[in-house]
């Protein structure tokens, strides 16, 4: 627990001695933000639009954005740092759990993430949006926004773990724009066109996007809540697991 | 005085696309508690490599190793509680401060915080970076990173130090001061093995050495021990030095080209 900890915290100093390294990943997400609502917004107007629940289409598109900003993780590239200078042998040639120097890092993503959540939450509430589900609702957003960064900086930290390469692991951040878009990004699923649906129902973004949406736009929905932690919880004990494993075999 | 350092016939056989290397070939090793031991080896005959399966970094092929009493393959963490390691890339976070790195290190080392600071202070002093201490290791020069290392490697007090080519790249005065460190480190008992590429540094500070080609032990001994055998084996009349020894025992030889010494195969 105490090497968690110190790791943790390390990775948590690293982050704010790069604050450079935190405003695009607070400002891509709210510059989308705002141009989806530009373009979709008069489409789908308030009072008209069932699915929004008498709240604007920017709350609808809130959840994109906390999904983008979490994806943006720097985890990897610091890990990807650490190898080539030599520090991650220091750590490995310590009798250090493995476990803990994944989750340090991740650990310090999710803190970031919960921060950075919160900030888009509060800069979107002065145009009209609100977190239907309280107080309690807005606890499980920003919690919600963090343990997807665990999960998708667990799939990052891997690519760099296998590659060594800090341009390989850029590369593989990519993938989370099909899996953004492979969403009901911009309407709810049932309004997508059939192959949409299809692939939306087996992309497991869309449960924790759709977990997002409810706690803005509902009271607490339960069960769309739990199929959103479902999803982080599953995909991030997979991810730890192939993390952890990964670092044991490292020659 | 039991065995520092233990390796029975390690192999180390890398497979890649292109094919399958052996880098390192039944590798012998048997080094004493409290010496320094040198390993020295022309660029890619298998020291680094060696140095990686000693200290668990790397996985064994075959064969066995041991050091500070522990099997490597065995139990792991144990080695590692019983190693200090500090190797070709001065393995240091550079948007650290120097105290806040030795702290974390002692601290993933079991001491408590109050330990681990004053651990901390006591190595900054012994290798002269009490100045530096809260600076950011991103502004430390070369010889600073270097003494940094060789102050994260020592946070536990290992037995077994073992340093990959400690003072590659150093100005001459920054070496000195790594030779004093090394020195005083072995004093207080804890067994140095040193891979290099200088031999006057390993002539300085070594005991015993081996020199590794091809990823096999091609001489062992005493520096001492070495230059006899070949004064005698090549009937010279003079002490050969230990440049002489390595180039004989790896099958090199000097020329003088444009008024420059280098290294030609024999």
């Amino acid at each position: 627990m105490t090497q968690f900890v110190v790791l943790s915290r390390r990775a948590v100093r690293e982050v704010l001695r790069t604050p450079e390294s935190l405003f695009p990943t607070v400002f891509i997400p709210l510059f989308f933000l705002v141009v989806n609502v530009g373009q979709a917004g008069r489409i789908f107007p308030t009072g008209e639009t069932s699915f929004l629940e008498g709240q604007g289409y920017a709350a609808f598109q809130v959840p994109s954005a906390l999904l983008l900003a979490a994806s943006f993780g720097s985890a990897a590239l610091y890990l990807v740092e650490d190898i080539e200078g030599g520090y991650f042998d220091k750590l490995r040639a310590s009798p250090v759990s493995r476990t803990a120097i994944v989750l340090g890092r991740l650990s310090a993503e999710a803190v970031k993430s919960v921060v950075i959540s919160t900030v888009i939450v509060l800069a979107a509430l002065p145009f009209g949006i609100s977190v239907a589900s309280g107080v309690l609702g807005f606890v499980l957003l920003v919690t919600l926004a963090g343990a997807w960064a665990v999960v998708f900086s667990g799939f990052m930290q891997l690519i760099a773990l296998k590659s060594r390469s800090a341009a390989a692991t850029q590369s593989g951040s990519l993938v989370f724009f099909p899996l953004l878009f492979l969403t009901p990004n911009f309407v709810p699923r049932d309004l997508l066109t059939r192959p949409m649906e299809i692939a939306a129902t087996f992309n497991p973004v869309t449960y924790i996007m759709e977990a997002l949406r409810s706690l803005i736009l509902d009271d607490l929905a339960w069960a769309r809540i739990g199929r959103g932690f479902g999803v982080v919880a599953l995909f991030g004990v997979v991810m730890v697991a192939m993390n952890v494993r990964t670092i044991r075999a490292y020659d | 005085m039991g065995l520092a350092v233990e390796a029975n016939q390690l192999v180390k056989r890398f497979t890649g696309r292109s094919g399958t290397v052996d880098a390192v070939r039944g590798v012998d090793l048997r080094v004493e508690e409290g010496e320094v031991f040198g390993f020295l080896g022309p660029n890619g005959a298998g020291k680094s490599t060696t140095v990686r399966m000693l200290t668990t970094l790397m996985t064994i092929t075959s064969g066995s190793a041991r050091v500070a009493g522990v099997d490597v393959t065995v139990d792991p963490d144990g080695a590692r509680r019983g190693i200090g390691v500090a190797l070709q890339e001065a393995g240091l976070d550079p948007r650290q401060t120097g105290r806040e790195l030795l702290v974390l290190q002692a601290r993933l080392f079991g001491s408590s915080p109050s330990a681990a600071a004053g651990r901390a202070a006591d190595l900054l002093e012994l290798v002269e970076l009490v100045d530096a201490a809260d600076r950011r290791i991103k502004g430390y020069s070369g010889g600073m990173k270097r003494r940094l290392d060789l102050a994260s490697a020592l946070v536990h007090q290992p037995k077994v130090l073992f340093l990959d080519e400690p003072t590659t790249g150093l100005d001459p005065a920054s070496r000195l001061t790594v030779w004093e460190e090394l020195r005083r480190i072995n004093a207080q008992g804890t067994t140095v093995f040193l891979t290099t590429q200088y031999l006057e540094e390993a002539d300085q500070l070594c005991n015993r050495l081996a020199i590794i080609d091809g990823g096999v032990i091609v001489r062992e001994g005493t520096p001492g021990e070495l230059k006899a055998e070949l004064r005698q084996r090549a009937a010279l009349d003079n002490d050969p030095s230990l440049d002489d020894v390595f180039l004989d025992a790896t099958g090199r030889t000097r020329e003088r080209v444009a008024g420059q010494v280098r290294e030609v195969l024999g």
